[in-house]
């Protein structure tokens, strides 16, 4: 039974076909909405490629489609990313994690949904959805990237990451049960991955259809398609990239993105070794304003992702909020894993999802909780406008 | 003083630079076009030398050169060997296979997917096996093999710290295959980033006979005209090694041409850390010197289509150059390039009574291009009154936009805000602005610029007569390896290449498919 069967079976007559220029565009698109982190598309985007070189069909489908009572998972890469480049995944990995969560909560899975918008967990989501021969469902948990597991709009709004199944390529199976301790989920499926060897392949947030309804970012693929898809039009076109970014986050989201700086990387401060000892990238960005920014200097404070902006001392977005900085010319999204002195770039504001912004949200992945004694206020209020393509 | 010459050549896309050179004094430049089997033009450029200086070839004790022999049978997939791929990683790494995003012609001509084999092996980073090596899987691949592949490549997970199940696969693949399949074994290439690795590793197998041929017909060349001297390459690290060395690691080569070009702007400007700006005729590459040799790319190097990790002088490049097209609207410069008219400046550029308004126009009417160099061959202005007729004001922003384009270049390259000196190289080093360019301390323009990458490959006097290849000592430390002036050279005559040395790797990403520079940005072709 392939992804087709299950639509039918749904009476689901509209879905799209991901083929490699989908998800190339997905891929550019989760990568700008990533924030700096979200990891080297390289490795998810190159097995998404042998899955559809095989024949198989990879097929997404609108939220509002799904039956209420089915059962769906989230497939996704845990672990240290720097290992994952020399260690490759095993094909069966995500089959395995897969079949061993449905033999643990005895159903069937029958749609995977991405966890994140980032280089290496969305095309993971479209190949094992390939592999698994079930749709890819048009959502996901976060609609930006974030390091850790516990972080989703899924458990903002009730769903639990547990059971969590991680497996490694050797066949080794972990069940990981820890019911509504999510941030235990966690902390236990980073050990096995350590344990693997550095790298774990997790089948996690098992929900109904109903629960992806309630708690899941909706249409966060096509708004990754949506932005990958501008950027590359705006490249072939010779077009601004930025403003067709933000012309597509309108279109498809409603919501205004903000150029809040451009200028050039003139510091990075990194803490060195933090990516052992603290599980992160760590560190602090200066940037140098050009053109009509010229005199202004912005601050980024980065873990993995981009966390603070400061633009002259004056705080200009928090978490959840994105940050992109994105190469003035080709609108590549410049990560904080590879930005070096001297990139200029173009900063992006974005709001959260709302999904991301309640109450709970603010409290699992607000300033406070990434160490900051500041309260969260909303980017739209910190510059002082309704978003919009403002001009200083 | 017997032997105390050398000859060196630098073979760019247009022309094959050389030079004879006693101690530091240049004795003779060339300048010959660069033929398709490239050995033509050395020889042609070899001939002009001798002839011209005069010089007893028996006197002459070194030769050397840059090359791009390897990256042009690679990019034009030319007189590449069959390879016979192992990967030792299973039951990890098969969700992509060898050559996954390789380009299908470039497949084909190594053979193809049914040469390649993902054998059970291989480490995890922290020492444990992967697997055990699947020795009895690795002897049957090999008969599969037989009288089908002129080389191997074997790649194994986490290699690079632990080596023992290439070795062990290598002992096997000798055993069935024999001497005449040369093997290539990935952590002698380059490090961390498995499938980046095995690209290169596969690369270097693909055109070990292209270096062979190449290496064989000019020691026969030389040999021909009465000189009896080694044969040296200069690899992308600006270092040289001896040409037998080089069959076997031709892959450090592809960068060969620009590295000589820094090590020689690095040797004529006695400058050792700055920024090397070396300007062609349709581009110009911009490199970093930290105590004078290139800084290495951290990011993705692309040869022919294919993602690899060698390590390759940090270069950017950027569409400037003497025959790039001034695009303006009356007096107002709308672009520089990227179109450039090559070597056709002297039908289309105004200076020769052309239509187009290139860069090398802009220097003359500015009076900053006086004179022709010696090794070219034709005037530097026809027609003066072409460019008298050019508007004041068009020149002025044409001037402006060319030095905007370079102190942005420089800038990028420049890891630190402080300003630093700028050597400026190579035939198109005369027509751009060297006077008040931010971020540079100085601009200097040493004598015999203009065969610059000539020089550089000759320079390996340094230490001791080499017997065998060179290498730095103590590179061990993280990458790019600043050198600390109490390394010098020293030789070894081992087969041991230096990427061996590189155990100290440390965690960070080599790749990026995400490069956020304008400009190509790569140490290669």
């Amino acid at each position: 039974m392939g992804a087709r069967d299950i639509l039918a079976d749904w009476g689901v007559r509209e879905f799209r076909v991901i083929d490699k220029a989908a998800i190339q565009e997905i891929t550019l698109g989760a990568s700008i909405l990533a924030t700096g982190g979200g990891g080297d598309p390289e490795i998810g985007l190159l097995w998404t490629y042998k899955v559809l070189d095989e024949g198989k069909e990879i097929v997404m489908v609108d939220p509002a489609d799904i039956p209420d009572e089915i059962q769906v998972a989230s497939p996704a890469c845990l672990g240290a990313a720097l290992v994952l480049t020399e260690k490759p995944p095993a094909t069966e990995v995500i089959n395995l994690a897969m079949r061993r969560l449905e033999r643990y909560l005895g159903r069937t899975i029958q749609a995977t949904i991405p966890i994140e918008c980032g280089g290496v967990n969305s095309p993971v989501a479209y190949a094992a959805a390939g592999e698994l021969g079930v749709p890819v469902i048009d959502v996901d948990g976060m609609n930006r990237a974030f390091p850790e597991l516990q972080m989703t709009s899924w458990v903002t709004h009730g769903v639990h990451a547990s059971p969590t199944v991680s497996v490694d390529d050797r066949g080794n199976v972990t069940v990981i049960d820890t019911g509504e301790d999510d941030l235990l989920a966690e902390n236990l499926a980073r050990r096995a991955a350590m344990a693997y060897g550095g790298i774990s392949w997790i089948a996690t947030y098992p929900m109904t259809g109903g629960e992806v309804k309630g708690s899941s970012i909706l249409y966060s693929q096509s708004i990754a398609w949506a932005v990958g898809r501008a950027v590359m039009r705006a490249r072939r076109e010779h077009l601004d990239p930025i403003e067709e970014l933000l012309k597509s986050l309108r279109k498809e989201r409603g919501v205004e993105g903000y150029r809040a700086f451009k200028g050039k990387i003139v510091d990075i401060r990194r803490e060195f070794g933090s990516e052992t000892t603290k599980g992160f990238t760590l560190g602090k960005v200066v940037m140098e304003g050009i053109d009509s920014y010229k005199g202004s200097v912005a601050e980024l404070d980065f873990q993995n992702e981009w966390l603070i902006l400061r633009v002259d001392g004056e705080v200009r977005c928090l978490p959840p909020d994105l940050i992109a900085i994105l190469d003035s010319e080709t609108g590549e999204p410049i990560r904080t894993d590879i930005m070096k002195y001297g990139y200029r770039g173009t900063i992006v504001l974005i709001p959260a999802h709302e999904r991301m912004r309640t109450e709970k949200g603010i409290e699992l992945f607000g300033p406070r909780h990434f160490g900051y004694e500041l309260d969260y206020v909303a980017v739209e209020e910190l510059n002082g406008l309704r978003g919009g393509d403002h001009e200083s | 003083m017997a032997k105390g010459m050398r000859v060196g050549f630098d073979v760019g896309g247009t022309f094959t630079d050389g030079v004879l050179m006693r101690g530091r004094e240049v004795l003779a430049k060339a300048k010959a076009l660069t033929t398709g089997d490239v050995t033509g033009g050395i020889i042609t450029a070899l001939d002009e030398l001798l002839a011209s200086s005069g010089v007893d070839p028996e006197e002459i004790g070194m030769v050397s050169l840059g090359t791009t022999h390897t990256t042009n049978a690679i990019i034009e997939r030319r007189n590449l060997n069959k390879v016979g791929i192992f990967r030792l990683g299973a039951p990890a790494t098969t969700a992509i296979p060898p050559l996954t995003g390789w380009p299908e012609d470039l497949k084909a001509a190594i053979g193809g997917p049914e040469l390649v084999h993902i054998i059970r092996g291989g480490s995890e980073y922290d020492g444990r096996d992967l697997a055990p090596l699947d020795e009895v899987a690795i002897a049957e691949a090999c008969r599969k093999m037989q009288g089908k592949v002129d080389s191997v490549a074997i790649t194994g997970v986490f290699s690079p710290i632990i080596p023992k199940h290439e070795e062990r696969a290598a002992e096997i693949v000798r055993d069935i295959l024999g001497e005449e399949v040369h093997i290539t074994l990935s952590h002698r290439i380059a490090t961390i980033s498995l499938l980046e690795r095995e690209n290169s590793t596969i690369l270097n197998a693909s055109v070990i006979t292209v270096m062979q041929r190449a290496v064989n017909s000019l020691k026969q060349a030389v040999k021909e005209r009465g000189i009896e001297a080694p044969l040296f390459i200069v690899q992308n690290d600006g270092s040289v090694m001896s040409a037998d060395y080089a069959v076997d690691y031709p892959i450090f080569t592809v960068a060969s041409g620009p590295a000589a070009s820094v090590r020689g702007a690095v040797y004529l400007s006695g400058i050792e850390d700055g920024v090397v700006v070396d300007i062609g005729g349709t581009s110009t590459d911009v490199a970093y010197i930290v105590k004078g040799f290139p800084r290495e790319s951290s990011i993705t190097v692309t040869i022919g289509g294919v993602k690899t990790n060698i390590r390759c002088p940090d270069l950017l490049s950027i569409a400037l150059g003497g025959g790039t097209i001034v695009k303006h609207q009356g007096e107002e410069v709308l672009d520089l390039g990227p179109e450039s008219v090559g070597y056709n400046l002297v039908r289309l550029g105004k200076s020769f009574g052309g239509p187009l308004l290139t860069v090398h126009d802009v220097a003359v009417a500015q009076g900053e291009l006086d004179r022709k160099l010696d090794v070219f061959k034709t005037e530097f202005l026809t027609r003066p009154e072409a460019i008298r007729a050019l508007p004041r004001g068009l020149v002025a922003a044409a001037w402006a936009k060319i030095k905007e384009r370079l102190e942005e270049a420089i800038d990028k390259m420049k890891t630190t805000a402080e300003p630093v000196p700028a050597i400026f190289i190579g035939g198109g080093a005369m027509v751009v602005p060297k006077v008040g360019i931010s971020g540079v301390s100085e601009v200097l323009s040493p004598e015999h610029f203009e065969v610059g990458g000539a020089v550089g490959t000759t320079i390996a006097e340094i230490g001791p007569m080499p017997r065998g290849w060179w290498t730095w000592s103590g590179r061990t430390g993280t990458r790019p390896s600043p050198r600390s002036p109490s390394r010098r050279w020293r030789t070894r005559s081992g087969p041991a290449p230096s990427a061996t040395r590189w155990r100290s790797w440390t965690w960070r990403r080599s790749r990026s498919p995400t490069c956020p520079e304008r400009g190509r940005r790569s140490g290669c072709g």
